[in-house]
This record gives C-alpha cells, sequence and structure tokens, in this order.
C-alpha cells in the first residue's frame, strides 16, 4: 500500500508540475506579445512562393507580407502608387509605361529595377499561377532605363492596372528566381520577410519584419504569424481562446458565437452565388437555350429565403453578377427576378415545356447538401426536375469547364469590371465553357474595351441590364465574407479581394 | 529466432509494394482533372495543360508508377504536386509532431492501463464496480467528442493550454508540453478503456490459476506472485493490443490533429487526399505501413522475449 501511495503522490506532482507548465506556457502566448506580433488565421496555404506561380484572394497576406506589388489596392476602391509611383497610357491604350520609385531594396541587398520588374512580369506571363491568362495581351515587357518600365499589350485590357495590384504586380528579387529554392524561400522587398526555419509549410507561416523596408509607415507590428485552419471547430476555438489578432471565417454560421466571444466581425460582399446557365445556345440541353426558360428559372428562387437559409441572413439577394463597387452596378436588378412560381410555369409553358423538363446539373460536397436540395425542391415546384451527379472535389471546376454539364451551381467572385467580362462572360472566358456568343454582347465588349473612361462605366451598365435580361445566369445572392478580429485589433476589408491587405491591420489604439 | 525476423521482414517488404501498387491506382484513377485542381478556376486551359506537362501527368499511369517506385526506393518521394515541398522534408517534419502524440498517448495508456489493471483486479468491490464503469464510458464517447470536451474546458475556458497550434520541442518545452497535452490525452482515453480492461482480466484470471495457488503455498508474497508471475503472463497480450492501439492511433490522430490544428501526419493525410496531393499521399502511404510493419515486428519480439513459447512457434 506504501507503493501504490507514493506511485500516486509522484504522478500526482508529475501532473501538477506538468499542469503548471504549461499553464504558464499559455499565458505566455497571451498578452505580453499582443501588438509586437500580428497573428492571422488564413483558410488555404500558398501552393508555392515563387511569383509566377502565385495566386490572390485568401492566399494574398502570405505574398504580400514578403512582396510588394507594382501598384496598390486600397479599401476605398482605388488604384495608388506603390513600386511604381506613376503609370500612363498611349492614346490607344495599348501601351503602359510606369515609373519605378528608385529607393527599393530587396532584402537580399538588391535594389528594384526597371529590369527586374520585366523579368518578373514576363515569368508570370509563362507561369503557372492560375491568373498567369491576365497577361494574355501582354506582347512585350522592356525597362529602358532602371526607373521605367514599358508594357505593350496586342489589345487594350481594362484590367491591367488592377491585375498590377495583386499576384500579376508582385516583384521577387532577380537571383531568388532563379534559384532552386524559389517555391519555398521568397525574396522580396515587402514589409516581412519569411522566417523559414520557423515555418510549417501549409500549417504555419512565421514573417519577421524588414528593417530596411521602404515605407515603415505599413509595417504596425514587429512580426507576423499566419496559421492555416481549414476546420471550422478549430477555428472557433482559436477565437475563443483568444489565439489569434484576425481570422477569415469559412462560414457565416458561426458568426454569432464569432461576435459574442467579443470580436468584430467585418465583412465585403465579393462573392456571388447561384446558377450558371452555361448552355445558353442549347448545345447540350435544348431548352436552356430558350431565354423564356432562363428566365423562368430565375423566377423558380425564393431569394431572400434561401440567404436566410444557407448563409444566416448575412449577404444581400440579387439577380446580376456584377457587384455593388461596379460601374455596371444597377440597384434595381437586385430585384429584377422576384420570386414567382406561377410566372415560371406560364414562361415554361410559353416556351413549350407545359409538362416540365430535366436538366442536368453537378454537386460536390463542398457546398454541403442544403443549398442543392433547395435548388432541386424550387426548380421542382415549377416543373423543372434536376437530374444531380455527385462530382468529387478535385472533378468539379474541371467538369464545369470541360463542359460536361448545362447548368451549376457555383460561388464565383464579383471581380473588377473587365476583369469580371474576362472571367465569366466573353466568349473565352474561363466560366463561358460553351463559349456563347451574342452580337449584342460583342458590341458592348468592344466597346469597354476600346472606349475611354466614362464610355466603359455606361456600356458596362449597359451590359450588365442585358446579361440579366437574357439571363446568363441566375445569381441568388451576393455573400458577405466575414473577417473576424480580437478586441486588440483593427482592420480595413477590401472591395476587390476576400483577404484584408496585410498593411491595413493596427493594433487598436 | 534471425530466421523469423527475416521472414517477417520479406512478408512486410511484400505487403508494401502490393500496398504501393494499390494506392496508386486507385489514387490515379480518381485524380481526373487534378492539374485544373492545382491551378486553379481561374486558370485557362492552356495553363492547364502546361501544369499537367511540367507534373509528368500526360504520361502512361505504368511509367508515372516505375519512376515513382524507382525513385522511391532510393529514398526520393518527389515533390508535392501542390506547395512543390519535397515529400521526405514534409512527412519528416509532420512524423515529428504525430508521433509525439501516439508515443505520449501510448506511454500513458500503457501506464495507467497497467495501474488501473491491477488497482481493479486486486481491489474488485465497489473500486472494480468504478474503474469498469470509467472504462466503458471511456470506451463509448468518441475521440472527437472527448477532445472538444477538453478543448472547451482546458483550452477555452481555463487557458491552460494551447486551443490550436503546435510548438516544437526544439522552440520551447513548456511551449511544447502545452500543445499536446490535450490530444494527447484525447487519444490515450479510448486505449486506457480498452487496455485497462484487458490487464484486468488478465490478472482476475491469472490469479485463480492453479500455478498461483502453488507459488502462494510455496511462501511467496502476494505483490511478487503478481508482479513476477500474473503480470508477466498478462504483459503478451497486453502488448499485442497496445501495438493495435499504436497503428490505430496514428488514423485517430487525424480527427484529433483536425481539431487542434497541429501539422501532424493526420491533418496532412486530409490536405494531401482532399486536394488528390498524390505524391504527398503516396509517401503516406509507405510511412504509415513502414511503421505497421516495424511495429508489428518489434511486438513479437517483444512478446518472445516475454514468453520463449512464441519463439518455439
Amino acid at each position: 500500500m506504501i507503493r501504490w501511495n507514493k506511485a500516486a503522490a509522484a504522478t500526482a506532482l508529475a501532473v501538477t508540475a506538468a499542469l503548471a507548465l504549461s499553464s504558464c506556457a499559455g499565458g505566455d502566448t497571451g498578452s505580453d506579445e499582443r501588438g509586437a506580433t500580428l497573428t492571422l488565421v488564413a483558410l488555404s496555404a500558398p501552393v508555392t512562393f515563387d511569383p509566377a506561380g502565385s495566386e490572390w484572394g485568401n492566399r494574398s497576406p502570405f505574398y504580400q507580407a514578403v512582396f510588394d506589388t507594382l501598384l496598390l489596392a486600397t479599401p476605398e476602391g482605388t488604384i495608388e502608387p506603390w513600386l511604381a509611383t506613376e503609370w500612363s497610357y498611349n492614346d490607344d491604350n495599348t501601351v503602359l509605361t510606369l515609373t519605378l520609385r528608385d529607393d527599393v531594396t530587396f532584402t537580399d541587398g538588391s535594389k528594384l529595377t526597371g529590369d527586374v520588374v520585366a523579368t518578373n512580369l514576363l515569368r508570370y506571363k509563362e507561369g503557372t499561377s492560375p491568373n498567369a491568362g491576365s497577361f494574355a495581351s501582354v506582347t512585350s515587357v522592356e525597362a529602358p532605363d532602371d526607373t521605367t518600365v514599358v508594357i505593350t499589350l496586342s489589345a487594350p485590357d481594362p484590367a491591367l492596372l488592377n491585375y498590377l495590384t495583386r499576384d500579376a504586380g508582385l516583384v521577387g528579387a532577380e537571383a531568388s528566381l532563379e534559384s532552386a529554392d524559389v517555391a519555398t524561400t521568397p525574396v522580396g522587398s515587402g514589409p516581412y520577410s519569411l522566417d523559414t526555419a520557423s515555418t510549417v509549410t501549409g500549417t504555419s507561416y512565421t514573417y519577421t519584419k524588414n528593417p530596411n523596408y521602404w515605407n515603415p509607415d505599413v509595417q504596425h507590428y514587429d512580426s507576423l504569424v499566419i496559421n492555416v485552419l481549414t476546420d471550422t471547430t478549430a477555428v472557433l476555438n482559436t477565437i475563443k481562446a483568444g489565439e489569434a489578432n484576425g481570422v477569415k471565417l469559412n462560414s457565416n454560421d458561426t458568426a454569432a458565437e464569432v461576435e459574442a466571444a467579443g470580436w468584430t466581425l467585418s465583412a465585403n460582399e465579393l462573392d456571388f452565388q447561384g446558377l450558371l446557365l452555361l448552355d445558353r445556345a442549347g448545345e447540350m440541353n435544348p431548352a436552356l437555350g430558350d431565354v423564356r426558360v432562363r428566365q423562368a428559372i430565375n423566377y423558380a428562387f425564393d431569394r431572400p429565403s434561401m440567404l436566410t437559409a444557407l448563409q444566416a441572413d448575412r449577404g444581400t439577394v440579387t439577380t446580376q453578377v456584377f457587384p455593388a463597387s461596379s460601374s455596371g452596378y444597377d440597384p434595381d436588378l437586385d430585384e429584377y427576378y422576384t420570386y414567382d412560381p406561377e410566372k415560371a410555369e406560364e414562361l415554361l409553358a410559353e416556351a413549350g415545356y407545359a409538362d416540365g423538363l430535366t436538366i442536368a446539373m453537378p454537386s460536390m460536397s463542398v457546398f454541403g447538401t442544403t443549398v442543392y436540395a433547395l435548388i432541386a425542391q424550387q426548380l421542382a415546384d415549377v416543373g423543372i426536375t434536376v437530374e444531380a451527379t455527385d462530382v468529387p472535389v478535385g472533378n468539379f471546376v474541371g467538369d464545369l469547364v470541360a463542359p460536361k454539364y448545362p447548368a451549376s451551381f457555383m460561388a464565383l467572385e464579383q471581380n473588377p469590371d473587365w476583369q469580371l467580362i474576362q472571367f465569366m462572360i466573353a466568349p473565352p472566358a474561363t466560366f463561358n465553357p460553351f463559349h456563347s456568343q451574342d452580337p449584342q454582347v460583342d458590341d458592348y465588349l468592344q466597346q469597354i474595351q476600346f472606349g475611354d473612361d466614362a464610355t466603359q462605366a455606361s456600356v458596362v451598365k449597359e451590359l450588365n441590364r442585358y446579361i440579366v435580361e437574357q439571363a446568363w445566369f441566375a445569381p441568388f445572392y451576393r455573400v458577405a465574407g466575414s473577417f473576424a478580429t480580437d478586441p486588440n485589433t483593427t482592420v480595413e476589408m477590401l472591395p476587390s479581394n476576400i483577404y484584408p491587405a496585410i498593411y491595413d491591420f493596427q493594433p487598436k489604439q | 529466432m534471425l530466421t523469423f525476423i527475416m521472414r517477417r521482414v520479406a512478408a512486410g517488404a511484400i505487403l508494401l509494394v502490393v500496398i504501393t501498387v494499390i494506392a496508386f491506382s486507385l489514387l490515379y484513377l480518381g485524380s481526373g482533372n487534378i492539374a485544373r485542381t492545382i491551378v486553379g478556376q481561374n486558370a485557362t486551359q492552356e495553363v492547364v495543360d502546361r501544369k499537367a506537362a511540367e507534373l509528368g501527368l500526360d504520361r502512361p499511369l505504368f511509367v508515372q508508377f516505375w519512376d515513382w517506385l524507382t525513385s522511391a526506393v532510393s529514398g526520393d518521394l518527389g515533390r508535392s504536386w501542390f506547395n512543390g515541398q519535397l515529400v521526405a522534408v514534409q512527412l519528416s517534419s509532420r512524423l515529428a509532431v504525430t508521433l509525439s502524440l501516439v508515443i505520449g498517448a501510448i506511454l500513458l495508456t500503457a501506464i495507467f492501463s497497467v495501474i488501473l489493471g491491477i488497482f481493479a483486479a486486486r481491489r474488485g468491490g465497489a473500486v472494480d464496480g468504478t474503474v469498469q464503469f470509467l472504462s466503458i464510458l471511456g470506451f463509448a464517447i468518441p475521440g472527437f467528442l472527448i477532445a472538444l470536451f477538453l478543448v472547451l474546458i482546458f483550452a477555452v475556458n481555463l487557458h491552460w493550454f494551447k486551443a490550436t497550434g503546435y510548438v516544437p520541442l526544439a522552440t520551447s518545452f513548456t511551449g511544447w508540453l502545452s500543445s499536446v497535452t490535450l490530444p494527447i490525452v484525447a487519444l490515450a482515453i479510448g486505449g486506457i478503456a480498452t487496455i485497462s480492461q484487458q490487464v484486468r482480466g488478465s490478472i482476475v484470471d491469472g490469479l485463480s490459476r492453479d500455478y498461483v495457488r502453488t507459488l502462494r503455498s510455496r511462501g511467496l508474497s502476494s505483490n511478487r506472485v503478481l508482479y513476477k508471475h500474473v503480470l508477466r503472463n498478462a504483459g503478451g497480450p497486453a502488448l499485442a493490443l497496445l501495438a493495435v492501439q499504436f497503428i490505430g492511433m496514428i488514423g485517430g490522430a487525424v480527427i484529433v490533429e483536425q481539431i487542434f490544428a497541429l501539422p501532424g501526419i493526420g491533418s496532412l493525410t486530409v490536405q494531401a487526399t482532399s486536394a488528390g496531393d498524390i505524391p504527398m499521399v503516396m509517401g503516406i502511404v509507405v510511412v504509415t505501413a513502414i511503421i505497421a510493419v516495424v511495429v508489428n515486428l518489434l511486438i513479437d519480439l517483444a512478446q518472445a522475449a516475454l514468453n520463449p513459447k512464441v519463439r518455439l512457434s
């Protein structure tokens, strides 16, 4: 018995010591370092740190910490100088001349020059970034001197300046681009540099302040940690335990709990969710070639109820694909198709489908099952049967753009105008896989591409209305993308990206 | 004994080859538009094709497998399709995390199972009943629920431990302890529940055997009979069960690592399989298969050391 008591005492002592030690550790990670370290949570890790393979969206903070972009997208929706101080187009908008700062040094000690920028831009065009196609119209990039870069285009690209605020505008040190470690050891001129020794690829990335940064005004922290969390429970636990300062929420379902924990939610409406009615010529499903059928589908959805059921009312119902920040945005088009199942049935009868019709659509686990059930139910109510095929996550987008389905539910990013047009409306657009073409749309696109700013703004508005009237899509709502910050941190959201710029995080005064 | 070991190693090697062939075939068949997945929905078809060629996906399946196998034999498991890192490098850093958890959990399981098993068997009555009840409870409650409960109480409310993330041992011992304690406890509870019952049953059974009566009649103390003879006999089956637990815990770590956001093999498996990162998944398959083979071999050897009859068989 004596031995047992001793063993029990020793065990109790060990457990107590462990608890005490770990209790100290828990305390250490909290208040002492707050303000000195900005700890963020992101939903996805970067595939590579090679600027030529980079992407934006949820992965932007990883790149923005270490690299600078040529231009800067602001929370106000404007484009401001960054590595480039000035820019101008020639008369027909096919030659863009950029003037670079002359006081920028990369963390390897090399200087920013026109040649370095030209190398980066051409590598991006030839690289495997998901957005490499945005440089399709770039025919040459030249650097006549150390502070000048000239980009020549085959045709005007109204989205080019916007591209230079994102992955396409990232500039890495020239020597690092030729290194075998280019994917894992980034060398940029950004406000922080990656501490590779403290970084666990795919999970946690640690950055330290760049002491020679050209713009110390935006370095609000001594170090930066970005943790990748995909699990909703882990995200919520991190917030409740106060183990981060800024967290991108992967679901609006947890918003109420996050606010109850004393955190502040900021939001922008960057994505829309709804049906892509891709087969507008009726090649795969003749019914979809009839505009009345596409309109009937739009009338079949009770959008406010769907927003409540699927997004906890965090978002705005809409029937247009252009965002509120677009010059083409028209508030009336948010309610162009109201919930009217009877009108939907009338339109279907007029189109010769009084007895109903069937549309094949893919489904994917990522979006959950509720949304598909609601879509099938609401379409069934007006006589449209959904023939659903469950597609593996990895194949979903590939199947859509193949194209293997005439229509599909999807969430798509609402980019600035010309970018959005190239993404989902123009004949070669990724999400126009049937290459739908319409003389009226072609005319609008021509005017937007070659017109001045005023023309672009007015014609985008006409294009938007036309696309809605022709029911190329059946959008449900713009989703509020929520970003949570702890009580010690403030942030401003960008209208053009799902993740805020790292410069816009600040300790609360 | 040497023949016994050689035979087990050869069987393990064959098993490894069979597993890799099956895994590679299944993964390839399910990979579909993997190049599109890697470069994302914004990419043009030209970029997708460029990526596919860069990864060698435009070659026949057999050629891809043969290249993978010949490289793997020399220790080169390739590079991740998604982050460009060497698979072996990523696996080694992740393995340290998972092994921290699993070894910690197995030690905890072994210690507490033996203590509780002996305690219940010797005391009997209400003590035995209580231990059995707790064991059934520990066995019945799913590991992820235990993990959620622990994180809510000890991390979120009490702030004693980290709720998410991993601190390497080399960075800070207390930080490491803070990040692994709850996951280890979450992993161990199921094992303790199972093995403590097994130990208890073996001891109760052992104490009623004739040889125990004989030993006692020769004047050996109860403790000597229990610790030197009965426990030794009970150790064999417990060790076998512990080996199964060890291998099972590597699988169980998937959920625990997700909940605690730990960068281990489990979370890597989820990421790699859902993304379709075939080189990474193949690396995981090979490493976990090797661990399973080695653990089984070690347990066989340990059992042989405990019980000479095993060596004869």
